[in-house]
């Protein structure tokens, strides 16, 4: 978790930690030659920056890493740190020699680790992560299961977080200092000192216990067709309580990363100029500090999808909403390492993947050449 | 050698002089020995030392006077040492005897808070406040442990990676967005579940996973001060990598660091009291998250026993927050021009 | 048309801080009758800004002004907020500094032009094709291709970038152009074309023109009268003939003096100034036949998105015992790659030859070491030469320890300052860079490299970022260094001036290469090469509005 007061990158910031973002105008191959013809070329003007494809395929490249790291890591945690998982397990729970030996042989602990490992990388491509302990079902089987609730119920805090954070950011910088901005500012310096989960189990006993208000856990009441009416309102009543527990804690980051930077932009000169041609204060803000103001923002949102996909697992925890993350939980408790292997690596591709997308669309956002 | 800055004053006046503690004092040391050798011997005299200490005198006045006029930072130091205190202060103030449970047999379960019971008791009739007390020590030491670690790795990573250039900083580069990328509570869950049970266990999981953000800060901060001129002009000099790293880098980002820990141990208090509530803290000690993580297992949200879900996340609430609070005002005196904000 | 009138202006900077109320300008009271064209100089933390951005009330509200600035007559202080956004641009707009924050770094630059023709139709630019084409005209008159419209200021240079700023300033027809620093930070070369091209604009039109600047050369090859200031109040004012070459005032004489007139036998192995440097030797050092430190056949290239670029070509050099050589040349030219390559700082290609006393330089890091005790550099900025924790003792003992001299490090900290004429020398041991001025910082990064005595100094632009009444002090102390100790110097620097000052040979280098090589007097009177014509011809010379008449 970083802190919402200083992480926001200065201007010079890109994306995923300030990678080179490549040049601009790279979107439109074959530029012309800009210069009239017997016009000399000013020497000084700065190159053009790279290529789209270029920039894409480092992106790819980096997201590649990450991904073979995460495997290998997923390998290395599970099968090497706890020395023999089997002997972990059979500590937790009774088990049989005969037990023990089975497991043994069913995750292929007799052979030689390197054939462990090369069993391991095929099973990955295969889409096969091995059979979960406690459920007794191929762990890729469950989670294709539990993924499809954990992104409607990340999905929908994110976009809800984002839009909420930054707008209110924005106006908490624009108007410093006022009553507003200090409401603000100090309710979202309280969500963040505060756990999610506890948020979760407040809200649980307000609206669900106490209030009975709200569904208590779950994702639909048992019976119903969630395709019907009635079942996706059902399901939007069981989702406002976890989305609202996880947009609390993740938008008040946004919103203090967003103030900061318009704070910084409103000292910038171009803002001078907007004003000395005649704008009004509110087109200086909305036309000219917001955009780039956005931009450092916009990089640390990015940043913080992972920590945002990852809060899932405590808030489906207390929730009881069937998807990764209780998954997770569940595996935690059993404990079951092969469906805790199988969603580790799962969690991670998904955050992967966000994150590219994002450099993706961060390279749109921002024209300019971006050198950390 | 009588009038060397005392290490008290050196440490106060640390975040602004932009030194270790440490550094700060040896340095002083050494270039006080050096003007007041050479002072003696020239006239008039100038007595270098004494300006130095004077100088820190006054950072430390000026640092301590906008710390103080600073409420909310005031306010979280001085909770900040009172659970510092009961933290330390537990065994005497409640002997771990009260919590035993074959000892509670009388004390009722589930009851609310009253005069009796300040913060209620639990399912096993154990009292809540003698919990938290006790459960205060291993929050907190968790947080600090852990933060200490995570900022020993992030300076040490972010300096790498800001000063060298070529392959060995683009390894390094690349290790830490993948920290950046990975959230640590994911990574952190996974080192835990497969390590000993412990309290050692947990500080290394955090420890371990959550010091990318500082090693960006640091990474940063040293990127920009390896454009500054000196570096240029302490190579022309003839310095070589550790010249720099240690009498330049290090002092640079140390204020930020030291603001950052202090930021930090909040995160890491959360992280503790969420790795214990998903079951991978130590079942055998008393802490915040574990508390919470009893609660949980009765249902005590939905049953209506709400001292028992509330008393341990407001001890974490107010503890993060006071050190949210004395964290932010430490950056606001290393960096004037947060002060305005 | 509009008069602007200052008529007793005082801006005071209303504070609650323990500082308290900052008086930025007091009592100024100047004339900018239609069509004129007034300069104001002045250093830093003259003033001169603040006086000029009240013109179109864009100070911050803390900011309280009295007396009047009138503007066609209307006190601006009576105008409503509409009223104001209206004149803003319409009547009187600014050329900012370009080259700096002054565009919106993430709009298309052609935009940003059209946004101030949307505020300000005036019933000529109505629809949005009148206001493309108005943008394309202006582009042309400001000698940019159309096509730069949708460039990103990022992607042009500071030139361009301040073309489009005098482009953008045009854009409403307005009455009164004001120009803040226009081309601070900008090349001769394209200071003079900018210079003549918003002097020629502002002439055709018959629009006024206002324009502040620290160089006193700059405002006088534009503008008919002048201004200066000094700590909020003005120091003298008249045509600007008079005043630059017949000052009446010290402060002026000061400023003026600052400026070299290159051919100037006086000014010629003589910086002016008011403290100059002591020469302590009976007779003193003169150039040798003695190589020192040589340069044969030295290239220099980068690796560059575009392929391989060549920093620096075929660069062949002799720097002689107790000689100063100039090295002049546009930014770009590749002449502090050139310095850095003499120093060992950067990777030369292979075939390049350098030489320090006959030997070549070494490339091992720990002979590199000792090799840097003999040659030592002066970086072009003495704030951030200088790291601010540090006090000036350990600012210059660090070459010391770095080279690990321990012997009487006290005497040789002491001696370096007093030979940078840093005195006496203890007052100042103890002392952070914050607490010194711009000159005593230059002197105190000197006196590091004289530590380790050194045999040669390359210094890089090192008076640049200095203020002009400061300039001459420091090129004295270099002439002394050479005089009384016997050293070398190579510097780098854009100013021809400096190199009449103080040098006795002169490298003029354009896009790596050295193009014209030889004695001060020789090359600067009566140059060869076409690009050193140029040059010459680029330096603004005090009075008589010269950039403006000889075209």
């Amino acid at each position: 978790m970083t802190t919402p007061t200083h992480s926001y990158p200065g201007p010079a910031g890109g994306p995923g930690g300030g990678d080179p973002a490549g040049g601009p105008g790279g979107a439109d191959p074959g530029a012309p030659d800009l210069l009239g013809p017997g016009q000399p070329r000013d020497m000084d003007e700065p190159p053009k920056g790279g290529s789209f494809l270029g920039y894409l395929l480092r992106k790819l490249g980096g997201a590649l890493t990450s991904m073979i790291l995460v495997v290998v890591l997923g390998f290395f945690a599970f099968r090497m740190l706890p020395g023999d998982p089997v002997l972990k397990i059979a500590k937790e729970r009774p088990m049989s020699p005969a037990q023990i030996a089975e497991l043994r042989s069913q995750y292929g602990l007799d052979k030689p680790v390197i054939v462990q490992f090369w069993d391991y990388l095929v099973g990955i491509f295969t889409g096969d992560l091995g059979e979960s302990y406690v459920y007794r079902k191929p762990v890729s089987a469950l989670i294709v299961d539990y993924l499809g609730p954990t992104l409607l119920l990340t999905a929908t805090a994110a976009v809800i977080a984002i839009g909420l954070g930054l707008w209110l950011g924005q106006l908490s910088a624009w108007r410093r200092n006022s009553l507003f901005d200090k409401v603000a500012s100090s309710t979202s310096l309280v969500f963040w000192s505060v756990p999610t989960f506890w948020l979760g189990l407040i809200l649980l006993m307000i609206f669900g216990g106490t209030l009975q208000w709200l569904p208590t856990g779950g994702m639909i009441t048992p019976g119903l067709d969630p395709w019907s009416f009635a079942g996706i309102i059902d399901v939007i009543k069981h989702l406002i309580l976890p989305v609202i527990t996880m947009v609390a804690v993740v938008y008040a980051q946004f919103l203090m990363v967003m103030r900061a930077s318009l704070i910084e932009e409103m000292s910038e000169d171009y803002l001078t100029t907007a004003r000395a041609k005649g704008l009004t204060e509110d087109e200086v803000r909305k036309k000219h500090a917001v955009p780039n103001a956005l931009l450092p923002t916009v990089t640390v949102v990015f940043m913080h999808i992972g920590g945002l996909i990852a809060g899932a697992v405590t808030v489906e925890a207390v929730f009881s909403w069937p998807g990764l993350g209780k998954l997770t939980f569940e595996a935690i408790s059993g404990p079951d390492l092969p469906l805790l292997q199988g969603t580790f690596v799962v969690f991670s591709a998904i955050i992967i993947v966000m994150n590219l997308a994002a450099d993706i669309v961060y390279r749109f956002l921002d024209p300019r050449v971006r050198r950390a | 050698m009588s009038d060397k800055p005392t290490t008290a004053e050196a440490n106060a006046s640390a975040p602004n002089a932009g030194t270790t503690p440490n550094a700060t004092t040896a340095e002083a040391n050494a270039s006080a020995s050096n003007a007041t050798t050479a002072s003696a011997r020239q006239t008039p005299v100038i007595d270098g030392a004494k300006l130095v200490r004077e100088r820190r005198l006054n950072n430390a006045k000026k640092n301590w006077s906008l710390f103080r006029s600073d409420i909310p930072a005031l306010v979280g130091a001085i909770v900040l040492v009172f659970f510092i205190l009961i933290a330390i202060f537990a065994p005497l103030i409640a002997p771990a005897s009260m919590l035993d449970v074959t000892k509670q047999l009388d004390v009722p379960r589930y009851a609310p808070p009253s005069f009796a019971h300040p913060l209620g008791t639990d399912d096993l009739g154990r009292e809540l406040w003698i919990r938290i007390l006790w459960g205060a020590r291993v929050s907190i030491l968790v947080g600090v442990a852990a933060t200490v670690m995570s900022m020993v790795i992030g300076t040490v990573m972010g300096l790498a990676a800001g000063h060298f250039g070529g392959f060995f900083g683009a390894i390094v580069m690349r290790i830490i967005d993948f920290f950046i990328v990975l959230p640590s509570l994911l990574l952190a869950i996974v080192l835990s579940s497969v390590l000993e049970r412990g309290v050692f266990t947990i500080v290394v999981a955090i420890g371990l996973t959550s010091w990318a953000s500082t090693a960006r800060i640091v990474r940063s901060q040293t990127l920009s001060v390896e454009s500054r001129l000196y570096i240029e002009r302490a190579r022309i000099l003839g310095a070589g990598h550790r010249h720099i790293l240690f009498k330049h880098m290090l002092p640079a980002v140390m204020p930020l660091v030291l603001a950052n820990t202090t930021l930090t141990v909040g995160s890491a208090i959360i992280a503790e009291s969420t790795l214990s509530f998903l079951g991978l803290g130590d079942t055998s000690k008393e802490s915040w998250g574990t508390i919470l993580k009893n609660s949980m297992d009765i249902s005590a949200a939905t049953s209506g026993y709400w001292w028992y879900v509330l008393t341990p996340g407001i001890a974490i609430l107010l503890v993060v927050l006071a050190f949210t609070m004395v964290g932010r005002a430490f950056e606001a005196i290393i960096n004037p021009a947060l002060r305005s904000r | 048309m509009t008069d602007l009138s200052f008529d007793k202006v005082s801006i005071t900077y209303r504070s609650a801080s323990a500082r308290g109320d900052v008086v930025a300008v007091s009592d100024i009271s100047l004339d900018l009758p239609t069509g004129a064209t007034l300069g104001i100089a002045g250093e830093s933390g003259s003033g001169k800004s603040t006086l000029i951005m009240s013109v179109l009330r864009l100070l911050p509200k803390s900011a309280q002004i009295d007396g009047q600035v009138r503007l066609g007559g209307n006190d601006i202080k009576d105008l409503s907020f509409g009223e104001i956004r209206a004149v803003r641009w319409a009547q009187a707009s600014i050329v900012f500094q370009g080259a700096l924050h002054s565009l919106n770094p993430v709009r298309e630059v052609g935009g940003q032009i059209i946004e101030a023709l949307e505020h300000h139709a005036k019933g000529t630019w109505t629809n949005p094709a009148k206001r493309r084409d108005r943008m394309f005209e202006l582009l042309r008159e400001v000698d940019l291709d159309p096509s730069k419209a949708v460039a990103y200021p990022h992607e042009l240079s500071g030139g361009q970038k301040q073309r489009i700023m005098i482009a953008m300033a045009l854009a409403c027809e307005p009455d009164i152009i004001i120009a803040d620093e226009p081309t601070t930070a900008l090349d001769v070369i394209v200071q003079k074309q900018i210079l003549q091209g918003l002097a020629k604009l502002v002439a055709e039109r018959g629009i006024s023109l206002l324009m502040i600047s620290h160089d006193l050369a700059v405002l006088s090859a534009v503008c008919e009268n002048l201004a200066i200031m000094r700590f909020g109040k003005l120091v003298e004012y008249g045509p600007s003939d008079r005043v630059c070459l017949d000052p009446a005032e010290d402060y002026t004489k000061q400023l003026a003096g600052a400026f070299p007139q290159i051919g100037d036998p006086e000014s010629r192995m003589n910086p002016r100034t008011l403290k100059p440097a002591e020469v302590r030797r009976a007779e003193p050092f003169t150039k040798t036949s003695e190589v020192v430190l040589e340069a044969k056949n030295l290239n220099v290239s980068f690796d560059t998105r575009q392929g391989r670029e060549r920093a620096v070509r075929n660069v062949n050099l002799a720097l002689h015992k107790a000689e100063i050589l100039a090295v002049v040349g546009q930014s770009g030219s590749g002449k502090t790659t050139l310095a850095r390559s003499l120093l060992g700082l950067q990777e030369v290609d292979p075939g390049s030859q350098m030489e320090f006393a006959g030997k070549a330089l070494p490339r091992k890091a720990k002979a590199l070491r000792t090799f840097r005790r003999q040659v030592q550099m002066i970086l072009q900025d003495p704030s951030g030469s200088l790291n601010p924790k540090r006090s000036v003792y350990e600012a210059v003992v660090e070459g010391l320890r770095v080279q690990k001299i321990t012997d009487d490090e006290y005497a040789r900290v002491v001696g370096a300052l007093e030979a940078a004429e840093l005195t006496p020398a203890a007052d100042y041991l103890e002392s952070i860079p914050q607490e010194l001025s711009g000159g005593q910082r230059q002197r105190v990064v000197i006196a590091g490299a004289l530590a380790l005595d050194p045999q040669v100094l390359i210094a890089d632009e090192p008076v640049a970022s200095l203020d002009a009444s400061v300039r001459g002090e420091i090129l004295s102390l270099f002439l002394a260094l050479k005089k009384n100790l016997g050293m070398s110097a190579l510097i780098i620097t854009h100013d021809l001036g400096l190199a009449w000052n103080i040098a006795d040979t002169v490298a003029v280098m354009k896009k790596g290469e050295i193009v014209e090589y030889g004695d001060v007097d020789t090359v600067l009177a009566n140059p060869q090469h076409a690009y050193t014509q140029e040059l010459l011809a680029a330096v603004p010379r005090l009075g008589s509005q010269s950039l403006v008449r000889n075209e």
